[in-house]
């Protein structure tokens, strides 16, 4: 019974010391500024060492390529940390959202309350009262354009935003939400 | 024989006589600075000798007569970007109020915090106003303030933060104070602390914004201590002369409407996607002079005629992309007639810092422009703001 227990007692050890996913890649994202509405967000996982696997979409940020205007510009260059990630952020923007860190532009203007988000309701659903463009509704191209946050698209099934907040989730293993840190999260270059 | 000047050469003469007389006459009221402004290209050339007013750079206020004066700090716009002007004269002229920055932790805009191991919280500046008047003096107004306006009769509003330092990880909120004069004491005009900037005074009331999520700008307008109503999602283009009217920009930049600032009412409406010439957006901290408004445009500038019930986009002026590739910002009319738009010129680096500004003067009917001499973009080049000298100003 002792030998059973002991084997038992490793097992659950080991059982334990394993991530919930044993394939926890290392994984990150990388915004190639193109154009406002026609930049590309990447991701990247790193599955063995020299080994990196990629999946790309559209995505879109601020209204001009000036990264020093607050709330217009797009976002500057550089590492960004990530501060957090919520399922179903309630706010001016909603539902499936990234956090990301302050960052100062070229000029010293800071940059700050920037995201990783597209354009749907708390509940992940979308809402569409009128004819014009509403703020939880993914309409088309134009929804690309932000105050400076990254945006991709909510259109379609799958949508974009699903791949990246799935794909983000299945890579990395990485399944917290709220406040939290993950170093170097994001890498902004031009195109 | 016939006559060389016979009776039909008589008739053409005085034909060609009387038409030139009247192109003279045109050209007399529609001369230089009255033709009718045009869509087009602007032209620049360097060579601005002498920008139209008082400009700061770094530690230095330049009057408009080329004297140098030294500042208590270098001039920094790093919390308010272009929302709020870097440095405001009071309506008496005699005092020019600026935005400071003291650096507490370099930060290399390349790396992350995490690179830089900037722990949650940490200090990375402090902003500060502070006041430099005609005699010299150089003091500091408020530490862990930003956004300065002036009213007309000399009290000064601005953000006073909640924890004067900026730090990581947190958002730098505070509260919208009035101070009655430079020596007074801050009286709170709102009640929630949140991330704000003050954008002007319209005759006794004060316009700002409050930063939301993704940089989500939201038009307030103060009546008084505790009296605080929305006015608009999105941006303040320019205030009216009289104060009464503000030309707003919504969210994306691409409508713009003049609201009436007392009531909220709308009073006019432009979708400039649309305008005949068609533009892609406009942009905020614009100017507006008689029935003009000009403003940061996709191509270069935008002048908008408006009315008391019409709002026209009167002319498009673009300037080269390869020359001015983020366009210029805060056009500012510096004539009475709303001929000549003074703008400052920023050219990103080609990494994430350095970076110059330029400052232009440009003539919107000849659509040409005079460039300054270069400055480093960190040195915060600008002209200082002087709308406070009428009814509605910063």
């Amino acid at each position: 019974m002792k030998v059973r227990a002991a084997i038992a007692a490793a097992v659950l050890a080991v059982t334990l010391t394993i991530p919930a996913n044993a394939f926890a890649y290392r994984t990150w994202f990388e915004f190639a500024r193109q154009s406002n509405i026609a930049s590309t967000l990447t991701m990247v996982w790193q599955y063995g060492t020299g080994y990196y696997g990629t999946q790309s979409w559209r995505a879109g940020s601020g209204v001009s390529t000036d990264a020093c205007w607050i709330g217009h510009g797009w976002l500057p260059t550089g590492y960004y940390d990530l501060w957090g990630h919520w399922d179903n952020y309630n706010g001016a923007i909603a539902g499936r959202v990234f956090y990301l860190q302050n960052k100062p532009c070229w000029n010293g203007t800071w940059r700050t309350e920037l995201f990783v988000h597209s354009e749907e309701t708390a509940g992940q659903g979308q809402y569409c009262p009128t004819a014009g463009d509403d703020p939880y509704c993914w309409e088309g191209a134009y929804d690309y354009y932000s105050n400076g946050c990254i945006k991709v698209s909510r259109a379609g099934y799958p949508s974009d935003l699903r791949l990246v907040h799935d794909g983000w989730h299945g890579k990395s293993a990485d399944y917290r939400h709220g406040y939290f840190t993950i170093n170097n999260w994001l890498y902004v270059r031009n195109g | 024989m016939k006559r060389v000047f016979g009776t039909g050469a008589t008739a053409a003469a005085l034909t060609i006589l009387t038409g030139a007389a009247a192109a003279l006459a045109i050209l007399g009221v529609f001369g230089a600075h009255g033709a009718v402004p045009r869509t087009g290209p602007l032209s620049v050339r360097a060579g601005l000798e002498n920008p139209p007013g008082a400009v700061v750079r770094g530690d230095g206020l330049f009057t408009g007569r080329g004297v140098r004066r030294q500042l208590g700090a270098a001039v920094s716009g790093a919390m308010i970007g272009p929302l709020s002007p870097v440095a405001v004269e009071s309506s008496d002229g005699r005092r020019v109020a600026y935005n400071t920055w003291q650096e507490l932790k370099t930060v290399d805009n390349d790396q992350s915090f995490s690179q830089q191991a900037i722990a949650d919280g940490t200090a990375l500046g402090t902003p500060s106003l502070r006041v430099h008047d005609d005699t010299g003096k150089d003091f500091l107004l408020a530490r862990g303030a930003y956004s300065a306006a002036w009213r007309h009769d000399g009290a000064i509003a601005f953000v006073k933060g909640s924890d004067p330092d900026f730090r990581a990880g947190r958002s730098y909120t505070g509260q919208v104070v009035v101070r009655s004069d430079i020596h007074g004491r801050d009286a709170a005009w709102t009640s929630e602390p949140a991330h704000y900037v003050v954008y002007a005074w319209a005759g006794d009331r004060v316009l700002f914004y409050r930063v939301g999520l993704g940089e989500k700008l939201e038009l307030l307008v103060a009546d008084g201590p505790g009296s605080i109503r929305p006015l608009a999602d999105g941006s303040a283009i320019a205030i009216s002369p009289d104060a009464t009217r503000v030309a707003v920009l919504s969210q994306d930049g691409i409508s713009v409407r003049v609201l009436d600032i007392a009531t909220g009412s709308e009073l006019a409406w432009l979708d400039v996607t649309t305008a005949t010439p068609p533009v892609a957006w406009l942009a905020y901290s614009g100017s507006w002079v008689g029935d003009h408004i000009v403003a940061p445009a996709s191509s270069g500038l935008a002048v908008l005629h408006v009315s008391s019930s019409t709002l026209e986009l009167e002319q498009v002026l673009s300037l080269d992309h390869s020359q001015f590739p983020v366009g210029v910002q805060e056009p500012r009319f510096v004539d009475a007639a709303g001929n000549e738009i003074a703008a400052a010129a920023d050219i990103p680096p080609a990494t994430s810092s350095g970076g110059v500004s330029f400052l232009l003067l440009c003539d919107r009917i000849a659509r040409t422009c005079a460039r300054g001499e270069p400055a480093p973009a960190r040195e915060w080049l600008r002209l200082v703001d002087t709308t406070a000298l009428a009814e509605g100003g910063h």
